[in-house]
């Protein structure tokens, strides 16, 4: 494994020099190598585990059915983004640093999927948190303050975990998490662990979002380089899931906190985890149901599904558990189709602003019917196998009897049919402005990967059990409640605490009623086919659709996309704003600097000499 | 699979004919004499003989995902017992729940992919709608769920043999038939379509056939609605039981909105997270303590 990763980042610099002869030819060895990576994961074998030593230090790499869960969800995210960007790369400046850092991140995440011991882990963490750095501003100017922002919150997170390692080693003398897990088991001291337990779980708040830190996402989403994107939120934030999965469900937090359960056999931590879910889940949505820019949506809509995770993890309820973690898959998908689909309309449109655009559907059907397909996986509708994992997280909070927390995460569900359904509205379906006539479909190459992916979600949805049986394997691992059995796959069906539902049936109910209505549909008279835009297309004037008797010259005039929840937004308009109180912070950082460097640093020579003088006066008066 | 045939021909007939005799009544109360009960029938049978305009492939696949998606859900309705239940392992209310969507995504997307602005008004001011009743719904059902322990509908049906859930946990009943309303689109929540302001909303450019079969979506998804609140609260029964309770419910519907104006969309939303919501989650105390009826 070790030497896997060194491969991998060895082969990043020799990527970015071929990229620099042949950004082509090196964005295809990229791509050959991530599929490598795949096929070199899927032969490993659960148990195995390697010891480095490094500068004196010992660093163990375990591979577990964790660790391969979160390895192949990650690969199939970057494998795709890398088979998209073979074309899609052509728009941007930094190819070659481009491939470079993408595989360093992948060696990076792949390594804090295989660490086990802390330091491991923090060392590859910081490895993909610090490439995916330098990829961001890589597009757009204003991304570097974005990058800023990401670079600071994630510090905020890595900083505390590695504190928390630390604080580890002092009491226990080991990083290793297997014997970490065994001392914090017998460990009594309550403050201790719940330090511990809140310093570890600050690095998966941060990346994936969830609410104090959740402040980055949606300036990093939005400006950084448009397929990046489609990494971020659906591989980078699975490194916070995988943490959050770490202290609570490998770390058997009920265990642990057996003297600190508050309500219907949750503990007080995972019930602080949970509540700020809830939160995220709240702001994501109502925060993604305003924007006008479609990745700033999709950006919150990533802060609502984190939530979601962290929710479904956070019960340690066996379908919460598995419903999380499924989750975790579903979002991977369904987040990264979303944003590569976003790119190909950015790469033929050039904007990203839904109020610009409308009735691309007529243009790139493809990219439209992957958005779609998508959405309704992100929206947890069926037969898309998003709707399987938020099936079981409901379950697992109607069981527990968490009505507060079911009643957010319904919110956030149906919250999400609306703000998905924006950009649908917006940008694929209505009028298409004039400027978009001689738009064409995404290239093929970029139509693949989504659609390959778009496939697996609908597969997976029919035919869920290869994934959820790998789930419950890990859940076995883990001993969480095992003998209550979810699967049931020679009944084909998915077994809840209340009732059962069989997926195949559901998608052959589902089929049949779609025969069914298209037979009605062809019973009757044909359609006559109208464009919107006939028999006046010189002046584009919209007389086939009803104007109410008003004469409309512009379709774009007559396309419905600003606003489009204005009754709803205006209650909610004069919010409170987590963000304006994290900027006042850092105005109030920017504000002593400056008073430093209006002091310290003047601009007169003699004022520079002064201090100078002064210093090294002082130094010699202490004798330091 | 013949009983959830038998659920279509069922829903077809009994949800049109009843909102014939609903014209019948309305009518009745604004002192009008109102068309004759088989009036819906004549609409639907004139309407998909018609010649209609489509306006693009999206447009024709919203509607055939609209009606594919609601008769998908009216096949898996238990109707008032084991016996009338066509699929006894997948009846669970989530998933009933969720299948429904998909119908109202159809029609959203087909609508809205008319290129008319008041269609997408009206969609916005559905799907802002659906926001407004699912939520009490949603909380009553799960306290429902949490207190029988199964989300199975034949089995909540089962289990309410000795008393009906409506005077177990009568609050619970209350809301879920005020969010009923909100769901079937009548009056004061018909803000979605609302003729006199956006046009009809979502149905400004049907025409013909789509009209027609937009139609029985629209009943399937009332038999749907109708039949989970029956289910849910009114107990078992045979079939002919299930199909009295079935049109008090809808009379009942029907009287209410009959006397009632429109409201807009966001006192909708207030209305609904107001006392609805505070009576759902009080709902939902009572069973936590096990201090149902």
């Amino acid at each position: 494994m070790a030497a896997s990763l060194i491969t991998l980042m060895i082969l990043s610099v020799v990527v970015y020099f071929i990229s620099k002869v042949n950004w082509k030819l090196g964005t295809i060895v990229n791509f050959l190598v991530g599929l490598s990576s795949m096929f070199y994961v899927l032969s490993l074998e659960a148990g195995s585990s390697e010891k480095i030593v490094l500068f004196g230090q010992k660093l163990y790499l375990e591979w577990t059915d964790v660790s391969f869960y979160f390895s192949m969800v990650s690969l199939m995210v970057i494998v795709a983004v890398k088979f998209f960007s073979i074309r899609w790369l052509e728009t941007q400046r930094y190819r070659a640093a481009f491939n470079m850092f993408v595989l360093m991140m992948t060696a990076g995440s792949l390594g804090v999927f295989m660490a086990a011991d802390l330091i491991t882990l923090y060392i590859f963490w910081e490895i993909a948190v610090l490439s995916s750095l330098l990829v961001v501003p890589m597009e757009r100017e204003e991304a570097k303050r974005a990058a800023v922002v990401y670079a600071i919150i994630s510090a905020v997170g890595t900083y505390a975990f590695l504190y928390g390692a630390f604080l580890i080693y002092q009491r226990y003398g080991t990083f290793r998490i297997s014997t970490v897990v065994q001392s914090m088991v017998d460990d009594t001291s309550t403050g201790f662990k719940l330090a511990v337990f809140l310093l570890l779980s600050l690095a998966g708040i941060a990346k994936s979002g969830i609410f104090p830190l959740h402040t980055w996402i949606r300036k990093t989403y939005a400006l950084s380089p448009d397929a990046f994107s489609s990494i971020l939120s659906g591989q980078l934030s699975k490194l916070g899931n995988y943490i959050f999965t770490l202290v609570i469900s490998v770390v058997p937090s009920l265990k642990v906190f057996s003297d600190l359960i508050v309500y219907s056999n949750v503990p007080l931590p995972n019930y602080l985890l949970i509540t700020l879910g809830n939160i995220s889940i709240v702001i994501g949505t109502l925060m993604a149901i305003k924007q006008d820019d479609m990745k700033m949506l999709m950006a919150f809509s990533s802060v609502a599904n984190g939530g979601y995770i962290l929710v479904g993890l956070g019960t340690m309820d066996p379908l919460g558990f598995e419903g999380g973690m499924f989750h975790i898959f579903n979002h991977a998908v369904a987040s990264a189709v979303i944003f590569m689909a976003f790119a190909a309309v950015i790469y033929r449109t050039k904007t990203s602003k839904i109020s610009e655009m409308g009735g691309l559907i007529h243009k790139m059907p493809i990219t439209f019917l992957a958005y779609l397909f998508s959405i309704i996986s992100l929206a947890g509708i069926p037969p898309m196998s998003g709707f399987i994992s938020k099936w079981m997280i409901y379950q697992a909070l109607v069981r527990k009897g968490m009505f507060i927390t079911a009643f957010v995460a319904f919110f956030g569900s149906i919250g999400s049919f609306l703000y998905v359904f924006r950009p649908l509205a917006g940008i694929f379906l209505g009028q298409l402005p004039k400027r978009y006539r001689e738009v064409r479909e995404a290239p093929i190459v970029m139509l693949v990967p989504m659609v390959l992916l778009v496939l697996v979600s609908f597969f997976l949805g029919v035919w869920p059990f290869p994934v959820l049986q790998t789930i419950e394997n890990i859940r076995m691992d883990l001993g969480i409640a095992t003998s209550f059995k979810i699967v049931d796959q020679e009944n084909w069906l998915i077994r809840g605490f209340a009732g059962s539902w069989n997926t195949v049936l559901v998608f052959s109910l589902f089929l049949t009623g779609f025969v069914v209505a298209y037979i009605l549909y062809s019973l009757f008279p044909r359609a006559r086919k109208v464009d919107l835009m006939v028999p006046h297309r010189e002046e584009g004037t919209p007389l086939n659709v009803y104007t109410g008797g008003e004469f409309i010259y512009s379709p774009d005039l007559y396309h419905y996309n600003t606003n489009f929840y204005a009754g709803f937004e205006r209650m909610y308009r004069n919010h409170p704003s987590w963000e304006s109180i994290t900027s006042a912070i850092g105005k109030l950082f920017h504000d002593i600097g400056e008073w430093f460097h209006r002091w310290f640093f003047a601009s007169s020579a003699s004022a520079y000499t002064f201090w100078v003088v002064a210093t090294l006066l002082l130094i010699f008066w202490v004798r330091w | 699979m013949l009983k959830a045939m038998f659920n279509l021909v069922l829903a077809f007939f009994l949800v049109l004919s009843l909102e014939g005799i609903a014209r019948k009544i309305v009518a009745r109360v604004q002192r009008r004499i109102g068309p004759p009960w088989y009036q819906n029938f004549i609409d639907v049978f004139k309407a998909l003989s018609k010649h209609p305009f489509s306006n693009g492939w999206i447009f024709d696949f919203g509607v055939i995902m609209a009606l594919g998606g609601a008769i998908a859900t009216a096949m898996l309705m238990p109707l008032g017992s084991l016996k009338w239940t066509p699929f006894p392992n997948t009846d669970n209310f989530f998933v009933i729940v969720y299948l429904f969507t998909v119908g109202a995504l159809g029609m959203a997307m087909g609508m809205v992919g008319s290129g008319n602005p008041w269609a997408s008004i009206g969609i916005s001011r559905a799907l802002t709608q659906m926001l407004g009743y699912e939520l009490p719904f949603l909380v009553v059902m799960a306290s429902v769920i949490f207190n029988y322990k199964t989300a199975s509908i034949h089995q909540l049906v089962a289990l309410q043999s000795e008393k009906w859930n409506l005077f177990v946990m009568p609050l619970g009943a209350i809301v879920a038939f005020i969010s009923l309303i909100g769901m079937m689109g009548k009056k004061p929540f018909d803000i979605a379509i609302a003729p006199a302001e956006i046009a009809s909303g979502p149905m400004v450019e049907l025409s013909g056939k789509y009209l027609g079969l937009l139609q029985i979506m629209h009943d399937f998804s009332l038999f749907v609605e109708i039949s989970l609140f029956v289910n849910v609260f009114l107990g078992g029964g045979n079939l002919g039981w299930f199909l009295v309770k079935f049109v008090v419910v809808w009379v009942l519907a029907v009287l209410i909105s009959a006397v009632l104006p429109r409201f807009r969309i966001e006192q909708m939303l207030k209305f609904y997270w107001g006392v609805p919501l505070g009576l759902a989650f009080l709902n939902a105390l009572f069973v936590l303590f096990g201090l149902t009826l």
